[in-house]
């Protein structure tokens, strides 16, 4: 049996548990970790089922999303800091308040989240497909007369 | 000797010291000339306004190795010429997936080459229009993935995070309301774009100057006819890639890689070589200063540990066959058989060059085809192969002699062999060339160009 206690790093794959073992609808709750292996204030990637995520833990609570910032896709796991509740994506300072999901600063796209529970002393994130965001497309101007423009 | 002056420095290794017999040798000929009994029919060793005096050829046929060794001449190279011509940078292999670049330099300038996501290879001024500081530091690398100062898709500048996408539109400024409000946006930013082409065998080709005063086609097709269904055939790839910085002017590389002469330098290329067919290969010039060797069959099994190229010959080409294809301002495009050689030539100083040398074989070369290939390669052309180290030993040789600040002397390129192989006509052609973008006469630099007489023109 792996070591569900170090909370670093890549849980096992979750084949690895029966479902009356995680108490819950394998096909889409899944467990993530224990509830005391992410620190107050810090940010852990996980692979679940091939799925990147990352979680955090503001303090009253936690909350899963994906590892990309919805600006520019920037990692969240290294870009982001945690203080008062408050994400931060230090890359261009897009904020959101984590216990109510507002949107701070400059930012204008919503975070996505999955939903969460605590059982058991373990976390738990519904994960039934992948949540992505749609990043804006360079513009595709065209060339002609490009050099010549003044 | 005027070298004496460098002979606390680093380059003293390779001032060459008199041995016992030359120095008695020159005290003898200084004596006679001392005592006026020259006899200058018996006397071959020259004093110093025999050794500065032209020698009796027309002034094409010799330049003055200021050209070589002038600080104010090189920077006006890189003013008239480098930042005014196509340069190839490198090659579309080199950027083989959706954002990936390399960085390089044209005269001075820093230039980013990027492949965007919609695969078209762009380049731009690796300079940040904020204040000045250089965007990407990496040689090469993928802009697919964040950096801890960079950002997934995007060129980061790393000092105040302003950011670009693959086609240099300014995508991001930091904290830009707070600091510019309305007075200066995204919009008004971008990097500096540069006209970029991949062409003849997948090089990438780069102009500093906005409106070339030829096409990218028109500046290189003719040179490249002879090769160009072989190298467009089917996608290329590089696999050997080194550079060298060389104590020597680049056009001293560029006159190696045009004089075939210097084979009595190659001991693999007189064996393998010298004979009727060898000395038949024509050197043609073409328009813009640019030169070819003809082919011929080479007998790669006539040196010990060698053999025939013929199985991996590039394609529609017969067995063994060696062309050369030399462009102005220093760039080489050296075809033997089954390997091509690229040369770039970044000058630095004018004692000094950064040679870029690339192998590139076929792409779909199996893994066996490819050891083979790069075996042919780099026995020839590799750091430890037979002939580079050669060519560079004598272009390290001829910049220890024209260091900046040296004496002006005589370079002759005055053989004339009916435009074959041992003609100098080449580099006639090159200095000619220089001649017109610079304005000025490569035997007397500080003479205006004159367009040569009908009679004279080769």
């Amino acid at each position: 049996m792996a070591d569900l206690t170090s909370g670093k790093g890549k849980p096992p794959a979750l084949s690895t548990y029966s479902a009356s073992q995680i108490g819950t609808n394998i096909m889409s709750w899944k467990r993530i970790c224990g509830s005391g292996d992410i620190a107050v204030n810090s940010l852990e990637k996980f692979n679940v089922d091939g799925i990147d995520i990352v979680v955090a833990n503001y303090g009253d609570g936690f909350r899963a999303f994906p590892p990309v910032c919805p600006h520019m896709e920037e990692p969240l796991a290294e870009t982001g800091v945690l203080v008062r509740c408050v994400l931060t994506c230090t890359k261009h300072l897009w904020a959101w308040d984590l216990k109510t999901l507002e949107l701070r600063g400059p930012a204008e796209k919503p975070l996505k989240t999955y939903e969460m529970k605590e059982e058991g002393g373990d976390i738990f994130a519904f994960i039934d497909q992948e949540l992505v965001y749609d990043f804006d497309e360079e513009a595709d101007d065209p060339d002609d007369d490009f050099f010549s423009k003044s | 000797m005027n070298g004496s002056r460098y002979l606390s420095s680093e380059r003293s290794s390779f001032i060459p010291q008199d041995t016992t017999g030359d120095a008695v040798t020159r005290a003898i000929v200084m004596q006679t000339v001392a005592g006026g009994q020259q006899q200058e029919d018996l006397v071959a060793a020259k004093n110093h306004a025999q050794w500065v005096a032209n020698p009796p050829l027309p002034p094409n046929e010799w330049v003055d190795s200021k050209i070589y060794s002038d600080e104010g001449i090189f920077n006006e190279e890189l003013e008239k010429i480098f930042k005014k011509v196509w340069i190839p940078v490198c090659h579309e292999s080199e950027l083989p997936n959706a954002y990936d670049f390399r960085t390089t330099t044209i005269a001075r300038e820093p230039i980013v080459i990027v492949r965007g996501a919609d695969n078209q290879i762009r380049a731009f001024l690796n300079v940040c229009p904020h204040r000045g500081m250089i965007v990407e530091r990496r040689p090469a690398g993928s802009f697919l993935d964040g950096q801890p100062s960079g950002n997934p898709k995007r060129m980061t500048c790393m000092f105040h995070g302003w950011q670009y996408d693959m086609k240099g539109n300014c995508v991001f400024i930091s904290r830009e309301k707070e600091g510019y409000q309305d007075r200066l946006c995204k919009d008004d930013i971008g990097l500096r774009r540069l006209r970029c082409e991949v062409k003849f065998g997948g090089f990438v080709w780069v102009t500093l100057e906005d409106n070339p005063s030829v096409s990218l086609e028109d500046w290189a097709a003719s040179a490249f006819s002879c090769l160009r269904k072989t190298l467009d055939a089917e996608p290329l790839e590089v696999f050997h890639y080194h550079k060298a910085i060389v104590n020597t002017n680049y056009k001293l590389w560029h006159d190696t890689n045009c004089e075939f002469y210097h084979d009595f330098m190659h001991y693999h290329n007189r064996v393998t070589g010298f004979n009727d067919a060898y000395f038949a290969r024509k050197n043609e010039a073409f328009e813009h200063g640019h030169i070819i060797v003809g082919t011929f069959e080479v007998n790669y099994d006539k040196y010990e540990g060698f053999e025939s190229r013929a199985e991996l010959s590039f394609p529609h080409l017969p067995p063994n066959q060696w062309y050369m294809i030399d462009l102005f301002p220093g760039m080489n495009f050296n075809l033997r058989g089954s390997a091509l050689r690229c040369d770039i030539v970044t000058p630095l100083g004018p004692n000094k060059v950064m040679i870029e040398f690339r192998g590139l074989g076929l792409k779909r070369d199996t893994p066996e085809e490819r050891m083979t290939r790069i075996n042919h390669h780099n026995s020839i052309w590799g750091p430890f192969g037979r002939n580079l180290h050669e060519d560079l030993i004598g272009v390290q040789g001829q910049g220890t002699t024209m260091l900046p600040g040296s004496e002006d002397r005589h370079i002759l390129l005055g053989r004339h062999e009916n435009q074959t192989i041992h003609d100098e006509n080449g580099m006639r052609h090159y200095y000619s060339e220089w001649a017109k973008w610079m304005n000025r006469q490569a035997s007397d630099p500080s003479k205006p160009y004159e367009r040569p007489a009908a009679a004279a023109a080769e």
